[in-house]
């Protein structure tokens, strides 16, 4: 047997056993009540097994290598399906000659490279001046280098956007 | 003890049952025309709350007290990327962020934002390192305080603790509340679903960029397909007439339903990073320019972990405890209760919350 085929009947299988487990859980559930119980109780009962049983039976199926098999392959149509529409549309905003998100997520990303060299070379300043500061006056040798706090960003991100209100005077 | 005879009767029992029914089905009727207005009036967080800092989507909210604070050292809260924060404010009675409050914290809230498109490269340095420090360095710059108290829930208290082991020098108590933060077990489904087997996180990042707020729901939701798509309609409307459940009903669904995009490479790196290599607890995490060792984490720490949590199972928090360096260090189980029942539910409200603000209210004297 081919392994797609083989996939399909294994899959096929689990989901029998769901539903055949899930109905013999369910034929039980539905003969436990109380015989004291009124009738809205009663079918109330009977609801609250079978909805136990029925949610035991999925979250089993939904734990099974067979569902995850599903789930993996349904994922990477999604993925396929959603890289081929931003294909395609980047082609036509190209062909319009507008900035496709390619275009978009090129230049952020060059933004982000210049944002993070700028904030290295800041820090590296920043811990080159701190270690000075420490330094005495007479003393030549060069500070511990990491002695600033472990934060990457010496920076605060986005300084421009920066708003905060003063502390209130108490 | 003799037993009313209206009690033992079957076929009047049966029909004050019936009249019961009616009177709830006129109950639910009246109630219908009036569901969805009722459900857009739903209040998003509701503490007295101001602004004081912001930075690109980041907003830090402080909650007022009429009362100046009782203890020197703030409290912030670290919430997820994946919700949005008001959980911890979600009403009156049932406010986390209210109990400490009135407990006599300072109090500040961060809440993240919801990110764009133009946000997908952001990643869990620029949040930890970058925009939870810059809140930090704030705080310290604002309250004059050295040290701060940090309270981090779910994907939060994973982002907290990152902090804490990175920084802490600046966490003087670290309150974890339902964080993940042992990967490597397979009790939930979300770890089982996000396997590197069955799920590839590169090639989801690279097609969609921000991970969608409607698959982080999808996901969420058919974790326990039978309950929320069939017993809880059919709870809502068996109990639709009752005031009670309604406000707290549409206080729960309202956050339920407002999820937020979460920033792509972000979410490339909490998958990979966490739910498949499980490096945090492997001393292996790299955070930028550094990797992340739990064991720096010095300060007391309080664990909080919901019994019956089936989004952060007990065997992704518990071991939290064992790998920090702390020697003041407690873990709290409440059984029976779920991931969002640890916050909002009512055991946890008489229970949990106040033990919680007596262990920080002792640990800053």
């Amino acid at each position: 047997m081919s392994e797609p085929s083989q996939n399909f009947a294994e899959q096929g299988a689990a989901f029998q056993k769901l539903w055949l487990e899930s109905t013999s859980k369910l034929m039980q559930a539905a003969f436990t009540f109380s015989p004291n119980s009124t009738p809205p109780e009663l079918v109330r009962e009977i609801r609250d097994h079978i909805l136990q049983a029925l949610g035991e039976s999925w979250n089993e199926f939904l734990r099974s290598p067979q569902f995850r098999e599903n789930m993996r392959q349904w994922m990477e149509n999604a993925v396929a399906f959603r890289a081929m529409s931003n294909d395609f549309l980047a082609r036509a905003r190209h062909e319009m000659q507008a900035p496709a998100r390619d275009d978009i997520d090129a230049v952020l990303l060059n933004l982000r490279h210049l944002e993070t060299r700028i904030l290295d070379r800041l820090e590296t300043l920043s811990t080159q001046v701190e270690a000075l500061r420490q330094q005495p006056p007479a003393e030549t040798a060069s500070a511990p280098a990491g002695q600033g706090r472990a934060r990457t960003r010496a920076v605060p991100r986005g300084a421009k956007n920066r708003n905060h209100n003063p502390p209130k005077a108490s | 003890m003799n037993v009313p005879d209206h009690f033992t009767n079957p076929w009047l029992r049966w029909q004050e049952a019936a009249l019961e029914e009616s009177v709830n089905l006129a109950g639910r009727l009246r109630v219908l025309p009036g569901l969805v207005q009722r459900a857009q009036a739903v209040r998003k967080g509701v503490s007295a709350s101001e602004v004081v800092y912001e930075e690109d989507r980041l907003k830090l909210l402080h909650y007022l007290s009429p009362t100046p604070p009782r203890y020197r050292t703030p409290l912030v809260f670290v919430y997820a990327l994946v919700n949005r924060p008001y959980i911890l404010d979600l009403k009156t009675g049932r406010s986390v962020v209210a109990k400490f409050v009135e407990h006599g914290f300072d109090t500040y809230l961060v809440d993240w934002g919801v990110p764009a498109a133009a946000d997908r490269f952001l990643t869990l340095d620029d949040y930890i390192n970058g925009y939870l420090g810059n809140v930090m360095d704030y705080l310290c710059e604002r309250t004059s305080a050295e040290q701060l108290n940090v309270l981090g829930y779910c994907m939060g208290g994973t982002m907290s603790a990152i902090f804490a082991a990175l920084h802490p020098k600046c966490v003087k108590n670290l309150i974890l509340l339902a964080a993940p933060i042992e990967f490597g077990t397979r009790d939930g489904l979300l770890n089982l679903w996000s396997d590197s087997e069955s799920f590839n996180v590169d090639k989801f990042v690279d097609a969609f960029g921000d991970c969608p707020a409607e698959f982080l729901q999808a996901a969420f939701l058919c974790m326990r397909p039978i309950q929320n798509f069939i017993q809880k309609p059919i709870h809502f409307f068996e109990h639709m007439h009752e005031e009670k459940f309604l406000d707290d009903f549409f206080a729960t669904e309202t956050w339920l339903q407002d999820n937020i995009p979460v920033p792509g490479e972000t979410y490339r790196q909490f998958v990979k990073y966490l739910y498949q290599q499980n490096l945090l607890v492997k001393g292996r995490l790299p955070i930028g320019k550094h990797i992340v060792k739990l064991d720096h984490i010095t300060c007391p720490v309080l664990n909080l972990i919901a019994g019956e949590d089936d989004l952060v199972p007990c065997a992704q928090s518990v071991p939290f405890t064992d790998c920090v360096g702390s020697k003041d260090r407690q873990t709290i189980v409440l059984k029976g209760t779920g991931h969002i029942g640890l916050a909002i539910g009512g055991r946890a409200q008489q229970e949990l919350w106040p033990q919680a603000c007596a262990w920080l209210a002792k640990r800053d004297k």
